[in-house]
C-alpha cells in the first residue's frame, strides 16, 4: 500500500512540470500556434528560476523570474511565426536550440552549485491527513498545488471568458476575428506568450522544487512528454491534467522498476515502458481510442484577405 | 515598381550570367545581413561571458577550416546530415513535413545493428554491408510508413505522429542496449563493436573521411533528378500542392503521399547505418544525439532543394566542429556553439521570409 502512495505521490510531483507546460501549450495551439519550443521554454525557465533563487535567496522570485523567461523566448517564436510567417516546426526546434545553447553557456557557473532556499514540501492542512489521497495529492510543494489551480483557471479562461473565445476563435476561425476589428496577429502573440510563461513555471518547478539543482539539459525531453499529453488530453484542459497524471505515473513506476526481475519477461523493460506516453498517443491519434481533433487553424500561418 | 521588376529591368540589358548575379544579389545581401546579425549578437554574448569575440572567432575559424583533421570530421559529420535533410526534402515535395528523421535515423541504425548481430563472422564484410544497408533503408521507410499509414486512414498529421514516433525510437534504442544486446557489463552500455571488415572504408589511409560522403553526395544528384525530372516527382508535387486538383486528374494521391513519406524514411534510415558503419561502430546511449532535428533545420536552411542541401549541411557541421573549439580554446562549454547556429537560423527565419503576414 505505501509503495503504491510513494509511487503515486512521485507521479504527481514528477508530472508537475510536464502539467504547466502541457497547459501552456494548450493555450497557444489553441490559438492556432504549434510551439515546438516548449522544451526550450521549459530550459530557460528552470536556469533562470534557479539563478534567481540562488541570487535572491527567494523561489519565488525564482518562480517568476521562470515564467518570464519562459514567456520570452515564446515571444520570440509568436513573432517569427505570426509577424513574419516562419515555418512553426523551424522556428520552434530553432528556439529549442537557442535554449540549449544559453543555458549550457550561462548555466555552467551554476552546476553543482548548493540551492539554500528551494520550494519546501508544505502539506496541505486537513486535506493532507485524509488516508492515501492526502499523502498523492496534498503534501508537495506550493508550485505544485499552484498547479492544481492552473488547470480550472486555464479551462475558465479559455472557455467562459472574452478573452479566451477570441483565442480559440483565432485557432478555428480567424477570419471572423478580422470581420470582428480583432487582430489575429496580437491575440496569437498573447496566447503563445502565456504559453511560453506556463512552460518556463514547470521548468522552474523542476529546479528550484523538484531537483533542487541546475544541470545542463535537465528537462531532459519533458516539454515533448508536454506536448504528446496535450494531444492525449485532446486540448482539453482538465483532460491534459489527468494525461500529464498518468505519464507522470508511468515515469514513476518505470523509475520503480529499474533492474527489477518480473515474472515472465525477465528483467523489466524500463526503457519500452518510457515510451509508452508518445505510443499511446499515436494510437490515440490513430482513432483507436477516442478522437483527438486539433483546432482547425492549427499551425497555419494567418494571411490576412484584402 | 517593385524591386524584383527593378532587377529584371537591369538584367535585361546583360549577359545571361550577370543578370542572373543582378537577381540573386538582393538575396544574398539579406543572408549576409543575417549571418552578420547573428555573429554580432553572439559576440554580445561572448563579451558577458569575459571572451574577446575576435580572438574566439579567429581560434574557431583557424581550428575548424586550418587543420586537416578539422576539414575531414567536417565532411564526416556532413554525410548523416544531407541524407538526414534529402529525408525531409523529398516528402515536403508532396507537401508532407517529416519532423521524425531523428526516430528513422535511430531506426535505420538499430537495424543495421541488429543486421550485424544476425550475421556477425557467418558473412564477409561486404555482405554485412550491403545487407545492413538495406536493412536500415527498410526499417526506416517503414517506421516513416507508420505515419503515412495513420495519415491516409486516420487523417492524422503526419508532422505530430513523426515528431511522437522519435521519442518511441529512442526508447526502443535505449532498451535494446540496456537489455538484449548490451555487450558490456558495467559502464556505459554499448552494443558489441562492428567487425572491422565492415566499416566504411575511408578515403585514404589515416584520413577520416569515410564512403559515405560519396554516396551521400551520388543521392543528392538522384533525389534531385526523381523530384525534377521524373514522372513521380512531377506527381508528387501536383498531389502537395492541390490534393483535390491531383484526384480529379486521377493521380493516386494516397499512393504518392505514402510513397514520399517512406522513401524520405529510407533516405534517412540510410543515414544511421552509415553513422553507424562509418563512425560510431556501437549503439550507444545518445547515438545519433538530435541528428534528425539538424538535417530538419539544414533542409529548412536550404529551402527543400537538394543541391543548397549540400552547403547547409557543410554549414552545420563545420559550426559542430567549430564549437569543439569554443571548449578548447576558449573555455565555455561545448554545446554552446548551440547558441550561434540558432541565432543564424532565427536570422535568417525573421529576415528572409518573403512577405510579412498578417500585420493587422
Amino acid at each position: 500500500m505505501s509503495l503504491v502512495v510513494d509511487v503515486m505521490s512521485g507521479g504527481v510531483r514528477g508530472g508537475t512540470s510536464i502539467m504547466y507546460a502541457a497547459l501552456g501549450e494548450t493555450v497557444s495551439e489553441r490559438a492556432g500556434v504549434i510551439n515546438l519550443g516548449t522544451e526550450g521554454s521549459m530550459l530557460v525557465g528552470a536556469l533562470s528560476a534557479y539563478a534567481i533563487g540562488v541570487e535572491s535567496g527567494s523561489p519565488w522570485l525564482g518562480a517568476l523570474a521562470g515564467a518570464a523567461a519562459g514567456g520570452l523566448l515564446a515571444g520570440l517564436h509568436a513573432y517569427l511565426v505570426v509577424f513574419r510567417g516562419a515555418s512553426q516546426f523551424a522556428s520552434g526546434l530553432s528556439l529549442l536550440f537557442l535554449a540549449l545553447g544559453l543555458t549550457s553557456l550561462f548555466g555552467a557557473s551554476y552546476v553543482g552549485s548548493g540551492l539554500k532556499h528551494g520550494f519546501r514540501t508544505w502539506d496541505v492542512p486537513v486535506l493532507h491527513a485524509i488516508p492515501a489521497v492526502g499523502p498523492i495529492l496534498f503534501e508537495h510543494d506550493p508550485l505544485v498545488y499552484a498547479g492544481y489551480l492552473t488547470v480550472p483557471l486555464v479551462w475558465f479562461v479559455l472557455f467562459k471568458t472574452r478573452i479566451g473565445l477570441l483565442a480559440r476563435t483565432a485557432g478555428e476561425r480567424a477570419d471572423s476575428l478580422t470581420v470582428h476589428g480583432y487582430s489575429v496577429a496580437w491575440t496569437r502573440t498573447g496566447a503563445v506568450a502565456v504559453g511560453g510563461m506556463l512552460a518556463g513555471l514547470g521548468g522552474a518547478h523542476l529546479s528550484i522544487a523538484y531537483a533542487n539543482a541546475w544541470f545542463e539539459n535537465m528537462t531532459a525531453g519533458r516539454g515533448f512528454i508536454a506536448l504528446a499529453a496535450l494531444i492525449f488530453g485532446m486540448w482539453r484542459p482538465w483532460r491534459v491534467f489527468f494525461a500529464c497524471l498518468l505519464f507522470g505515473l508511468l515515469d514513476a513506476v518505470s523509475i520503480r522498476l529499474q533492474g527489477v526481475a518480473l515474472p515472465l519477461v525477465g528483467q523489466a523493460p524500463v526503457q519500452l515502458i518510457q515510451a509508452l506516453p508518445y505510443a499511446l498517443t499515436v494510437i490515440l491519434l490513430a482513432g483507436f481510442i477516442g478522437r483527438a481533433v486539433a483546432p482547425r487553424a492549427i499551425g497555419q500561418p494567418y494571411v490576412k484577405e484584402h | 515598381m517593385t524591386a524584383s521588376a527593378l532587377t529584371e529591368l537591369d538584367g535585361a540589358g546583360l549577359d545571361g550570367l550577370g543578370a542572373r548575379a543582378v537577381k540573386v544579389l538582393p538575396g544574398l545581401v539579406r543572408w549576409g545581413g543575417a549571418l552578420a546579425a547573428a555573429l554580432v549578437i553572439f559576440s554580445v554574448l561572448l563579451l558577458v561571458k569575459g571572451v574577446d569575440p575576435f580572438e574566439a572567432y579567429s581560434r574557431m575559424w583557424v581550428s575548424t577550416f586550418e587543420r586537416p583533421r578539422s576539414v575531414q570530421e567536417i565532411f564526416v559529420q556532413m554525410t548523416p546530415l544531407v541524407l538526414g535533410a534529402l529525408a525531409v526534402a523529398v516528402p515536403a515535395r508532396a507537401g508532407l513535413t517529416n519532423v521524425g528523421g531523428e526516430g528513422q535515423i535511430i531506426i535505420g541504425a538499430v537495424a543495421a545493428c541488429g543486421t550485424f548481430l544476425m550475421l556477425a563472422d557467418r558473412a564477409s564484410g561486404a555482405l554485412i554491408d550491403v545487407a545492413m544497408l538495406v536493412a536500415s533503408m527498410v526499417a526506416g521507410a517503414l517506421w516513416a510508413g507508420l505515419a503515412a499509414a495513420l495519415r491516409l486512414l486516420g487523417g492524422v498529421n503526419e508532422a505530430i505522429s513523426t515528431l511522437l514516433l522519435n521519442f518511441v525510437a529512442l526508447d526502443v534504442l535505449l532498451f535494446l542496449i540496456y537489455q538484449p544486446w548490451r555487450d558490456n557489463p558495467v559502464g556505459q552500455p554499448t552494443t558489441k563493436e562492428l567487425v572491422d571488415t565492415a566499416k566504411l572504408p575511408v578515403m585514404a589511409a589515416g584520413n577520416k573521411v569515410h564512403i559515405g560522403i560519396v554516396i551521400a553526395l551520388v543521392l543528392v544528384v538522384v533525389v534531385h533528378l526523381a523530384l525534377n525530372r521524373t514522372r513521380w516527382g512531377f506527381r508528387i508535387s501536383v498531389a502537395g500542392g492541390n490534393a483535390e486538383a491531383a484526384r480529379r486528374a486521377g493521380l493516386n494521391v494516397g499512393l504518392l503521399v505514402v510513397s514520399a513519406l517512406m522513401i524520405g524514411g529510407a533516405l534517412a534510415g540510410m543515414a544511421g547505418m552509415i553513422h553507424f558503419a562509418g563512425v560510431e561502430y556501437k549503439l550507444r546511449p545518445g547515438f545519433g544525439n538530435q541528428l534528425g532535428y539538424t538535417s530538419f533545420l539544414a533542409c529548412w536552411l536550404a529551402r527543400h532543394q537538394p543541391f543548397p542541401i549540400v552547403v547547409a549541411a557543410f554549414v552545420f557541421a563545420a559550426l559542430s566542429v567549430a564549437g569543439d573549439s569554443l571548449q578548447l580554446d576558449s573555455g565555455l562549454p561545448g554545446s554552446s556553439v548551440n547558441v550561434l547556429t540558432a541565432l543564424i537560423l532565427l536570422a535568417v527565419l525573421g529576415f528572409t521570409t518573403k512577405r510579412k503576414v498578417s500585420r493587422a
